[in-house]
């Protein structure tokens, strides 16, 4: 539990993941190209102190992962969103399967997504319903411009997309994250295009659609999207870490969501390991609107929109009850494991309404 | 080998004149000069043969990006009388190969790039319009500062601009509204770099064409005039970021090139 400004926030990592790179694991140059643009991501927003050589990044395993993201209380709960590209890697680059194995250690920290690609035909439906019977998923991460043989993507608004969609509103797999973010090579970028959700979300109003990445670079057509679906929803992954070396533009970026969205539709992400939450939330945290966006946009990033984009909004898509948890977290594995049963031990939290 | 003097017997480019036209290229993704982006490494002028040496932010840059500001260098170059031929020669891209060859050799990108689904001019008309977009909202702030209404903005055309025969950079065009009952002063600059966008989308092509657009294309309403202005203003938003993605990518890049890989 962060403490900030003598208030607590809850803080859900709402776009992590564990993931193998190794050399053994590559089975396509694009495998190799895929962690070395990460890996640039990685060295461009991370604090020069703070940053990962190439070979810690490209595995770092379950133990590294659940110290990274609750060792000093960053993060309380995070959310695992599986990128399979299972072209490129030979077991895939991190799959629902590979993530499981920490979310059921740590059931209570972890919440679990999977995946589809509807190119996979009936026989993906068959993999959506195992895994919401083995793991009860409650959303799924899709990556709309993933290598699949000759295909160099897919959309959310293609009929056989529809059909999956429509599996996952009958099965009540209600979170829909879509990846729609900056050009990753060898990936195509049509592909990342935001316009497919919309049809998506005014199709299936019962579901909801994270736009991960808010769009970046498409951030103008994703919130006017957004404005206009109230079931989309924006992850900050790749946003955030500007709030480190780009403060201003973070606060260009934030002022335009919070003004087209409003607090109650962004979610914080580090899309951990890209960058740890260990920095990343404090500084966002301690990131502040400009002077001048504030009186352009009329919007502010104070503790209760914090509070919400921090954790409220991911916990009410996930149906978190927060307070519940502060509870659990006294004594749970990981308090006793990193010594952390004082940050959930006030009995009431802050009132939120001052 | 670099531009010396002409002796006048041949008719050499001045390298100013080869620099003006490469800084009318801009990265179709960020609406900047790549001159003012500082990707042109190197210019050379022999006789009326012209080579410029580029590289960008990431060796992963868009291929198609990549493609575009090539062509566009090229083009540019060739459009001066005084030259013969260019040759582009992009560097440090994983692509470089094919964007090279292509470009010198005349190729379209399809040809170029066998693996495409298609050609690059729907990326490209796609940027155009989010260039035209954002460079709106400058053209529309200038006016708002010289103190024009939405209704006023929104009725603008062509035919009402007049720019005084006198250029220079810091150039005024003279805007006449309400039945050109009066007009006001502005900066030049926003409203022309506007049009030459607007022009080039083919949203503004005669003297009577509304002269400002909602992203679609459409005429605006005065009612809606300050949510496509707030369009405008998210568009730049959108195209800075992304800048600022590629200036980090390029610095991150740099840094692993420079240092030894010991670690």
């Amino acid at each position: 539990m962060y403490q900030h400004d003598g208030e607590e926030i809850f803080v859900i990592d709402a776009h992590v993941h564990l993931w193998d790179a190794t050399t053994e694991n590559i089975d396509h140059d694009g495998g190799e190209e895929f962690i070395q643009c990460f890996y640039d991501y990685h060295t461009t927003f991370t604090p020069e102190e703070r940053e990962w050589s190439i070979e810690e990044y490209r595995k770092y395993g379950p133990d590294r992962m659940v110290e990274d993201l609750f060792g000093n209380a960053a993060a309380d709960m995070a959310i695992f969103q599986p990128t399979y590209l299972s072209d490129f890697y030979v077991e895939g680059f991190n799959t629902t399967e590979q993530n499981a194995e920490l979310a059921t250690e740590y059931p209570e920290r972890f919440v679990l997504n999977g995946s589809f690609d509807p190119r996979d035909g009936d026989e993906g439906l068959e993999y959506l319903e195992d895994l919401h019977e083995t793991y009860d998923i409650p959303g799924v991460k899709l990556y709309t411009a993933e290598w699949r043989g000759e295909s160099k993507g897919w959309r959310l608004d293609d009929e056989e997309a529809f059909r999956y969609l429509e599996k996952c509103a009958e099965l009540g797999i209600e979170n829909i994250h879509a990846h729609k973010g900056p050009t990753i090579r060898p990936l195509n970028r049509d592909a990342f295009d935001v316009a497919d959700v919309d049809d998506a979300a005014s199709s299936f109003p019962e579901l909801n659609f994270v736009v991960e990445h808010v769009g970046l670079p498409r951030l103008d057509d994703f919130c006017w999207i957004a404005a206009q679906e109230n079931n989309v929803y924006g992850g900050l992954a790749v946003a955030a870490p500007f709030a480190q070396n780009r403060p201003g533009k973070f606060s260009e970026i934030m002022s335009e969501l919070l003004w087209w969205l409003g607090e109650d539709r962004i979610l914080f992400g580090s899309d951990y390991a890209l960058w740890n939450p260990d920095w990343l939330v404090e500084e966002v945290l301690e990131a502040e609107l400009t002077q001048e966006h504030r009186m352009e946009y009329g919007v502010e990033w104070d503790i209760e929109t914090k509070q919400k984009v921090m954790g409220e909004n991911a916990a009410e898509l996930y149906d978190i009850d927060i307070e519940e948890k502060r509870r659990q977290f006294r004594d749970d594995e990981i308090s006793r494991e990193f010594d952390l049963g004082d940050h959930y031990a006030s009995e009431e939290p802050a009132a939120a309404d001052d | 080998m670099t531009g010396t003097e002409s002796d006048g017997s041949t008719s050499e480019p001045s390298r100013t004149a080869v620099r003006d036209r490469l800084d009318r290229v801009t990265d179709p993704e960020l609406d900047r000069s790549i001159v003012e982006l500082e990707y042109v490494d190197r210019i050379e002028i022999d006789g009326d043969r012209v080579a410029v040496e580029f590289t960008l932010p990431t060796a992963w840059c868009s291929p198609a990006f990549a493609w575009m500001m090539a062509v566009d260098a090229r083009d540019e170059i060739e459009s001066l009388s005084a030259v013969e031929a260019a040759r582009i020669t992009l560097s440090e891209h994983m692509h470089e190969a094919e964007i090279n060859r292509g470009v010198n050799e005349d190729l379209s990108f399809a040809e170029a790039f066998p693996d495409a689904d298609g050609d690059v001019a729907a990326v490209r008309a796609e940027l155009d319009e989010k260039a035209r977009v954002a460079r709106q909202y400058d053209a529309v702030e200038t006016l708002l500062e010289a103190g024009l209404d939405a209704e006023a903005i929104v009725a603008l055309r062509p035919r009402d601009l007049e720019r005084p025969e006198a250029d220079g950079d810091d150039a005024a065009v003279a805007v006449y509204v309400r039945d050109r009952s009066f007009a006001v002063s502005v900066p030049a600059e926003p409203i022309e770099r506007y049009l030459e966008k607007a022009r080039e989308t083919d949203l503004v092509s005669g003297p009577d064409d509304v002269l400002f657009r909602t992203p679609e294309g459409e005429p605006i309403d005065a009612d809606s005039f300050d949510l496509v202005h707030q369009r405008g203003r998210l568009a730049q938003v959108n195209m800075s970021s992304q800048g600022g993605i590629c200036d980090g990518l390029r610095e991150a890049r740099e840094g692993r090139l420079e240092e030894p890989a010991d670690d």
